[in-house]
């Protein structure tokens, strides 16, 4: 009776509804599109139901084979979900996964000009649900993408929530990265016209047959459709929930700018293409924590941890906490073998241990201070590092080195606020 | 023109913007004349509506690859309009004001209203779609020539204005973008251009009896479609002055006549009504691919028992008629029934003074001053109609002292300290101003004597007691 995709009519207190049944996420409601186009709920008590045919409301899937260009490099398409890669779905109706990438590919025909692109995709999940062993696939399909010769680059579909997070992942997954691996996202859903994932994927493939070898996030760099910004993966982060150019570059400036007619306006040093297979070394430690301090934090919060390998703490301004209160439990934390590395929450900026006594207190009794690293990539690379070796000296000293430009000594004077 | 013969069916479709706040966001529904505090530069492409089609009107834009400039004010702007940011609820005065228009149309009321995204792709919306529900459905309207029925009442978000355009770019302001519209559809029932300008003034009246409807120029629109035998619907968008619908009809149906008489087909377009009453092909007629949820928002739930208990707003149409039974002449009463004022004039009704007295005071008295005082913008509060009646109805100041008295508190005086000025004489008092007035005037005739005698009391007398107490003098 009530079959998604019957024609139907239903008669609700005197008046005639005439449409098609759609999938109801109240179950207690007939969800009807009428033939003017609108959508309209009917009490399933009341409502009496009278079949009169039957529509097909399957989306015509695309299944011409992608063919390729000779003159155009090739770029591998790694999907994992997220908005960028969303339909509206009339089940639920809310928004889900994609299953098919090259249904992206159908909505934006300009991609087809740029590269001949082929489409993976190791998960199809909302990047909230991301964790270590995501990260440690995705860097697995990147890595065998981009160690076939003919693979210029390579772009990854992904959620905008943690996509920064995913991209500190990969810098520190791909050893020896010699081409390009753009992260892209997008705010907006796919299903309308100011979608600006359209773009951002345009951007990302242009960036991925560049030449800067770095894993970078690329996405709008202002509210207009102008340009793109790439920023470094291990220095960016979304700082709005909802605008397109939610993500900039923290305590750098980016890499470059990408235009949508592939023009690059490179910003920063950078590591440049060159031949090199990519090894990747995707172990991460599951037991690893990301702590922001905040005013009258007990000393049982910190003890939760000592079970943990390591934790990274948002500390206040320079790197600090409640001395008075906690440094008993950051001694035992240590003790027991856990790495405390101090970042800041205030995000722009550098940690500095010897200005203030709390700095030099807590640094004594053996907390690490991480230089300008952001507090995300801080608990990304701790969680690398800790997949790389258990020893204690070779674990501090990797967390202050500049592996994947992470951290730098010299604050960069136009980066604030960029 | 026999439109019988012709077979000429037509039907309307009026835009009326609201006067609440944005329909999806809590901004501010005002146009701005100020030059934008920023700018953002978008362009749009066509997407696959819910059936898995290209539209074909969105592709159509969508071909001319223009960029869109959108002008952003900071004080009725928000990130929901410039798209960045995912819309509020709609706004509960809206909803209210639509379920009472619903209701005096006679309208079924959708139980589950869903919000759809309507594709846009002409760059008047930033996010390339247009947010729109629908609420009532099976509806009808009496008029002289029968029942109309009324298709759909549909509550949905008024676009962006466009301002400027050249070859690759259109620049359109954001003030307008999210003002709610009540869009109301008729069926095609109407037979001639009289039946359609009887029933556009009809459902506009209904619309302002609500009192909650925005007014002046823009605020709202009228559309007409037209089909004749032979062709199909053709929609004739923006008829400015409804009295000119004859001539727009009239223009059309030839139009339609010629290009069926060339074999060319009529039908499935969307036309620019002009200022001379011809019109210009705009776009296609969009398909109903263009339709698809709006996933950001929930389904709303209408509340059928507030529904039915709401108290419905005296219609203007009855308005006019009591006033009349009041007293008022048939041109004041439709003046001051149509007034914004309305209530307050029910109110000071209410008082034993004369309705004509209180009309005018509202409908010419207030224009002559600030015309005198040259405050076009000036409105007279309320309070100060209701509390001037209240002291004429209690015999604290004449009829006469009122525009004196308005013209005053417009200058900043206290209606209290100027009422003192306007106290009416006594009768006695009166009386013998007036006899030795008449003593030292014997020679000028009645009328004069009123004259003078009206100028030297400044307003302290009633004119009738003057002249009856000069009459007795002067026998």
């Amino acid at each position: 009776m009530s079959a998604v995709g019957n024609k139907v009519k239903i008669k609700y207190f005197g008046s005639e509804y005439e449409g098609i049944i759609l999938e109801s996420s109240d179950k207690n409601m007939h969800l009807l599109k009428l033939t003017n186009g609108y959508n309209v709920g009917l009490p399933k008590k009341g409502s009496k139901v009278e079949v009169v045919g039957r529509a097909n409301l399957s989306l015509k899937a695309d299944t011409t084979p992608l063919t390729k260009n000779r003159s155009l490099p090739n770029v591998a398409l790694i999907s994992t979900g997220g908005t960028i890669a969303s339909h509206v779905d009339y089940k639920t109706g809310a928004v889900h996964p994609m299953t098919k990438p090259r249904e992206l590919l159908g909505k934006i025909p300009e991609l087809k000009k740029i590269a001949n692109l082929s489409v993976s995709a190791p998960m199809s999940i909302f990047s909230e649900e991301m964790n270590p062993e995501h990260w440690s696939k995705i860097a697995g399909f990147v890595a065998r993408e981009l160690n076939k010769d003919d693979v210029r680059g390579a772009v990854v579909t992904h959620g905008t929530d943690t996509l920064h997070y995913t991209a500190a992942a990969l810098s520190f997954a791909l050893e020896g990265l010699s081409k390009p691996v753009a992260i892209v996202g997008g705010q907006r859903s796919s299903d309308r016209g100011s979608f600006d994932g359209g773009m951002n994927l345009i951007c990302g493939v242009h960036y991925a047959t560049g030449d800067i070898a770095e894993v970078a996030t690329v996405l709008h760099g202002t509210s207009s459709d102008d340009y793109c910004l790439a920023n470094r993966g291990t220095k960016v982060k979304k700082l709005h929930t909802s605008k397109r150019d939610s993500f900039r570059p923290i305590n750098t400036v980016p890499l470059a700018k990408i235009y949508p007619n592939g023009k690059i306006e490179k910003h920063s040093k950078c590591e440049l293409r060159h031949s090199g297979k990519i090894k990747v070394k995707s172990k991460f430690e599951e037991k690893v924590a990301l702590l922001k301090y905040y005013p009258g934090m007990t000393a049982e919060v910190l003890d939760s941890y000592s079970n943990y390998k390591g934790i990274i703490i948002e500390g206040t301004g320079l790197g600090h906490i409640a001395t008075s209160k906690l440094i008993e439990s950051i001694t035992n934390l240590i003790k027991n073998g856990v790495f405390v590395g101090m970042t800041s929450q205030a995000n722009y900026g550098r940690v500095d241990p010897y200005v203030y006594s709390t700095g030099r207190t807590l640094a004594n009794h053996g907390v690490v201070y991480l230089e300008d690293m952001l507090p995300e990539t801080a608990y990304v690379k701790l969680s690398w590092v800790l997949g790389q070796t258990s020893n204690s000296e070779k674990i501090r000293h990797l967390m202050v080195s500049n592996l994947r430009g992470e951290l730098s000594q010299k604050s960069h004077p136009n980066a604030f606020l960029y | 023109m026999n439109y019988q013969d012709i077979g000429l069916k037509a039907g309307l479709e009026i835009h009326q913007q609201l006067a609440t706040g944005k329909l999806f966001s809590r901004c501010e529904s005002e146009l701005i004349k100020d030059t934008p505090d920023s700018i953002v530069k978008r362009k749009l492409r066509a997407m696959i509506g819910e059936s898995g089609k290209i539209d074909i009107a969105a592709a159509y834009e969508t071909s001319k690859n223009l960029t869109y400039v959108y002008e952003v004010h900071n004080s009725n702007t928000s990130l929901i309009e410039t798209d960045e940011e995912p819309p509020l609820l709609v706004d509960e005065e809206a909803l209210e004001i639509i379920y009472t228009v619903c209701r005096l149309l006679n309208c079924k009321i959708i139980p589950f209203v869903q919000i759809m995204r309507k594709t846009v792709v002409d760059g008047s919306n930033t996010s390339g779609f247009q947010r729109t529900c629908l609420v009532g459905t099976d509806g009808y309207l009496e008029t002289s020539k029968g029942k109309v029925s009324i298709d759909s009442v549909i509550l949905e978000e008024d676009s962006a204005r466009r301002v400027a355009e050249d070859k690759t770019s259109v620049t359109y302001r954001l003030d307008r973008l999210g003002i709610p519209l009540i869009e109301i559809t008729t069926g095609p029932d109407m037979r001639d251009p009289d039946h359609i300008r009887e029933t556009a003034e009809k459902i506009g009246m209904i619309l302002r009896s609500t009192g909650k409807v925005k007014r002046g120029l823009g605020t709202i629109r009228q559309d007409v479609n037209i089909s004749i035998s032979g062709g199909g619907r053709v929609e004739l968008k923006g008829v400015q002055e409804i009295k000119e619908i004859q001539t727009i009809v009239n223009t059309e149906i030839e139009r339609q006549q010629d290009e069926l008489s060339m074999n060319r087909n009529v039908g499935g377009e969307v036309r620019n009504v002009k200022s001379d009453c011809t019109s210009k092909f705009l776009r296609p007629m969009p398909t109903s691919a263009r339709m698809y949820p709006e996933t950001d928002l929930p389904i709303i739930r209408t509340d059928f028992k507030k529904i039915n208990s709401m108290k419905l707003p005296e219609l203007i149409s009855s308005r006019i008629t009591r006033y009349q039974k009041a007293g008022l002449n048939n041109e004041l009463a439709s003046m001051m029934a149509n007034s914004a004022r309305s209530n307050v004039f029910d109110k000071i009704l209410k008082t034993e003074i004369n309705p004509t007295l209180i009309a005018t005071t509202f409908l010419s008295t207030s224009k002559e001053i600030k015309r005198k005082l040259k405050l076009d913008s000036w409105n007279f509060p309320d309070e100060l109609y209701i509390e001037m009646f209240s002291l004429l109805s209690n015999s604290k100041i004449t009829k006469e002292s009122i525009p004196e008295i308005m013209e005053r508190f417009t200058k900043g005086e206290l209606l209290e300290e100027v009422a003192k000025d306007y106290k009416p004489i006594s009768d006695s008092e009166l009386k013998k101003i007036i006899s030795e007035l008449v003593k030292e005037n014997s020679k000028l005739p009645l009328g004069a004597l009123i004259g003078k005698a009206m100028s030297q009391l400044s307003g302290r007398a009633d004119g009738k007691k003057v002249a009856k107490f000069i009459g007795e003098l002067t026998k």
